[in-house]
């Protein structure tokens, strides 16, 4: 038996621009997330969930939890802020080292972690952001999606995290359902019949998220 | 409200959908009929001229060879195929029926349905795992055991099918068959992926869990190397081992303690998947034993295999395990036929019995042969006369030799045609005829009677009376009685377990 457990990360950006409808949303979406990953019955045997916000600091707002216990209350904004994307990253390194199990020659360790981001700016701090991605390269994510959202979010800082950035155009509930539909159907993946040329690592995006290439 | 699209098929039939993706998949998108008694899927990327050469074919020929022969309707319970081509803005589509009602969840999960999936498909991961039907299943969708031998059973049966007509699914995985264990039913759904030896190659290596392990081993090569191993019919049967095992045992054949690789957890599993995979239960071998200190409580008893070993399922299934995961996990000309475990599936159904534990929850076991039986699942003994029939058949006039088939007595256990003759067997062959029930068991006032209902031929061999129908038989120890005479009749030997 012994199922792997498949850790996932959700780093949020809830800096004081994402205040009101913004957050809203992405609260809404979350929740639908979290739906959605309890139906899937894969999901539920391997999923770990843990979320980390960012502001003027990094915050562990979920410890990596069992798909399902994971309980969520509304996430908050201060009133205003920066965007401490790179904290959060260092935030991240931590955590991961502490929470995901290496294999041993008794037991089988887990899969490799996937990492979502969604900011709707740019990091505040660019320095400590640029030293965190090597280290962020070196733990050997599964698949690293960052999503930027909205008119203000800027793919290039992003895409020296990872190629896959995807976008949302807008900040509100149709946009960000969509988003967090597919982080539920990419997390869902393993269990679905593989191509002949090897795994097919996501799904087609949804209509509300264009892939920034 | 969504539009309803009218467009016509290929072959020319109207034919409308509600504008609304209902469900969609790594190919396809899905749509319902307005009345929801079919479905339209389209595929997301053009198709080839081979992808559309091959739907035609299974739309048509190969469809037109399984349902439209006598007996045909008998396939439609088992199989969703799709019944025909469209094109629509460009997109190619399929027309297939929807559904059942009854493989979608009726009550879903515990505590009022906690996970919200009432009306949803009943995906067969729900079913094949511990954890998940100890926690979250609520017991009204898990049935009994007997339910998932006889879901297994048309499963075995499908593919047998399938595999009669030359064709390969390719894909079997508890996501491409539905499964109801609380009725017994399955079905195996997405066959647009059919694979043809040497006509259409398959599009897919499988599902996690389910590929063969000479396709996980040579994936890494490319597709037309002849070194590279694709599905095909063998592989089928790999796949449909794992999913009866599964049903059964509620365990992964392949999935135990031994670790392959400390440092990458990916080639760990393709190492445990393929070249190195090892049954669980390997009689001789015990490295990829299910190391309990590794399970979740709510995986017990079914994760330990010396409480749950896959013999409990009975001599029949046993011998085919023992041939699917460790002569044949390697060598797939030796992996049991799906007709072997049809075969297999039916005689174990005929060795159940009912657990007298009301509170069992599985309720029907496979009789161990033992003098003492008592359920494998709560440890329930069974108390009293226990009569066991041993079917021979008439091959010669007057000669009668062992079937390697028993049929297990219990109050209301019925008997039919296949029994009386081992020339029928119970399967889409069978005439409404055949079907009737020709005789049941009763035991009044602690003896066991055999009633007839419609063997012109029974005959107590032993005091030479013959039994008209309508009259009634007591079974004893060691009595033959004659079931029917002629070529393929049956001759029955009781054996009586005092316990």
């Amino acid at each position: 038996m012994s199922v792997r457990r498949l850790p996932v990360y959700i780093l949020l950006d809830t800096s004081g621009s994402m205040r009101g409808e913004p957050i809203h949303s992405v609260n809404v979406g979350l929740q639908a997330m979290l739906s959605a990953l309890r139906q899937d019955p894969y999901a539920l045997e391997s999923v770990h969930l843990s979320i980390i916000t960012f502001d003027v600091e990094a915050r562990e707002y979920l410890p990596l939890t069992p798909l399902d216990q994971v309980q969520l209350g509304e996430i908050q904004v201060p009133s205003s802020g920066a965007t401490f994307l790179g904290a959060a990253l260092e935030l991240l390194i931590r955590h991961v080292d502490r929470d995901v199990r290496k294999s041993t020659d008794e037991a089988k360790g887990d899969w490799r972690p996937l990492l979502f981001v969604m900011t709707d700016g740019s990091p505040s701090d660019l320095h400590n952001y640029r030293q965190a991605i090597p280290e962020i390269h070196r733990r050997h994510f599964g698949s690293i999606v960052a999503c930027a959202a909205g008119p203000k979010a800027k793919d290039e800082a992003l895409r020296e995290l990872t190629d896959r950035v995807v976008r949302l155009d807008t900040l509100d509930a149709a946009a960000f359902s969509g988003f967090f539909k597919w982080v539920s159907a990419s997390v869902a993946v393993g269990s679905s019949s593989a191509g002949l040329e090897g795994p097919v690592t996501l799904p087609p995006p949804p209509a509300e998220v264009q892939l920034v290439l | 409200m969504a539009s309803v699209i009218r467009c016509r098929t290929l072959d020319g039939q109207p034919l409308e959908f509600v504008d609304d993706v209902i469900g969609s998949g790594a190919m396809k998108e899905v749509y319902f009929a307005p009345d929801r008694s079919y479905v339209v899927a389209f595929y997301r990327s053009p198709q080839d001229t081979a992808a559309r050469e091959r739907l035609g074919m299974i739309t048509g020929k190969y469809r037109e060879s399984i349902f439209e022969q006598t007996g045909g309707d008998y396939w439609r319970n088992l199989f969703c195929w799709p019944t025909a081509m469209l094109e629509h803005e460009g997109r190619l589509g399929l027309v297939a029926p929807a559904y059942p009602r009854h493989f979608f969840f009726e009550h879903g999960s515990r505590n009022g349905d906690v996970l919200k999936i009432r009306g949803r498909e009943k995906e067969g991961k729900w079913f094949a795992a511990a954890n998940l039907r100890n926690r979250f299943m609520d017991p009204r969708e898990l049935g009994d055991w007997l339910g998932h031998l006889r879901a297994c059973l048309l499963l075995a049966r499908a593919v047998r099918r399938l595999h009669m007509a030359g064709l390969a699914h390719s894909d079997l995985s508890y996501k491409n068959v539905l499964i109801d264990p609380s009725r017994g039913l399955s079905c195996v759904i997405d066959v647009d992926g059919l694979v043809v030896p040497g006509k259409y190659p398959p599009d897919v290596v499988g599902t996690p869990d389910f590929i063969a392990p000479e396709v996980v081993m040579t994936s890494h090569l490319p597709k037309d190397d002849p070194a590279r191993h694709l599905p095909r019919r063998e592989t089928d049967l790999h796949a449909l081992a794992v999913l009866i095992y599964m049903y059964l045992l509620y365990r992964h054949p392949l999935r135990g303690g031994k670790v392959h690789d400390l440092d990458d957890e990916q080639r760990d599993e393709t190492l445990s998947m393929g070249e190195r995979a090892l049954f669980v239960e390997h009689p001789h071998d015990p490295r990829n034993r299910i190391r309990l200190a590794d399970v979740k409580p709510t995986e017990l008893p079914w994760a330990d295999t010396e409480a749950r070993p896959y013999r409990l399922t009975g001599p029949y299934l046993a011998r085919l395990f023992e041939q699917a995961f460790i002569d044949g996990l390697h060598d797939p000309a030796r992996r049991p036929s799906a007709n072997d475990w049809e075969t297999a599936l039916v005689k174990t159904v005929d060795l159940v019995q009912p657990c007298r534990n009301p509170d069992c929850e599985q309720q029907w076991y496979v009789f161990d042969n033992t003098t003492r039986p008592a359920c494998p699942f709560c440890g329930t003994p069974f108390h009293g006369k226990l009569p066991i029939l041993n079917l021979y058949s008439s091959r010669k006039e007057g000669q009668f030799r062992p079937d390697d088939h028993r049929l297990m007595v219990w109050t209301g256990q019925s008997l039919f045609h296949w029994h009386a003759n081992n020339l029928i067997a119970p399967n889409e062959k069978l005439t409404e005829d055949q079907k009737r029930r020709i005789g049941y068991f009763v035991l009044h006032e602690g003896r066991w009677w055999l009633v007839n209902e419609g063997l012109p031929d029974l005959l107590d061999v032993s005091t030479r009376t013959a039994v008209p129908i309508g009259g009634r038989l007591e079974l004893r120890d060691g009595q033959q009685i004659l079931l029917a005479k002629g070529e393929g009749g049956r001759l029955v030997v009781v054996q009586m377990v005092e316990a």
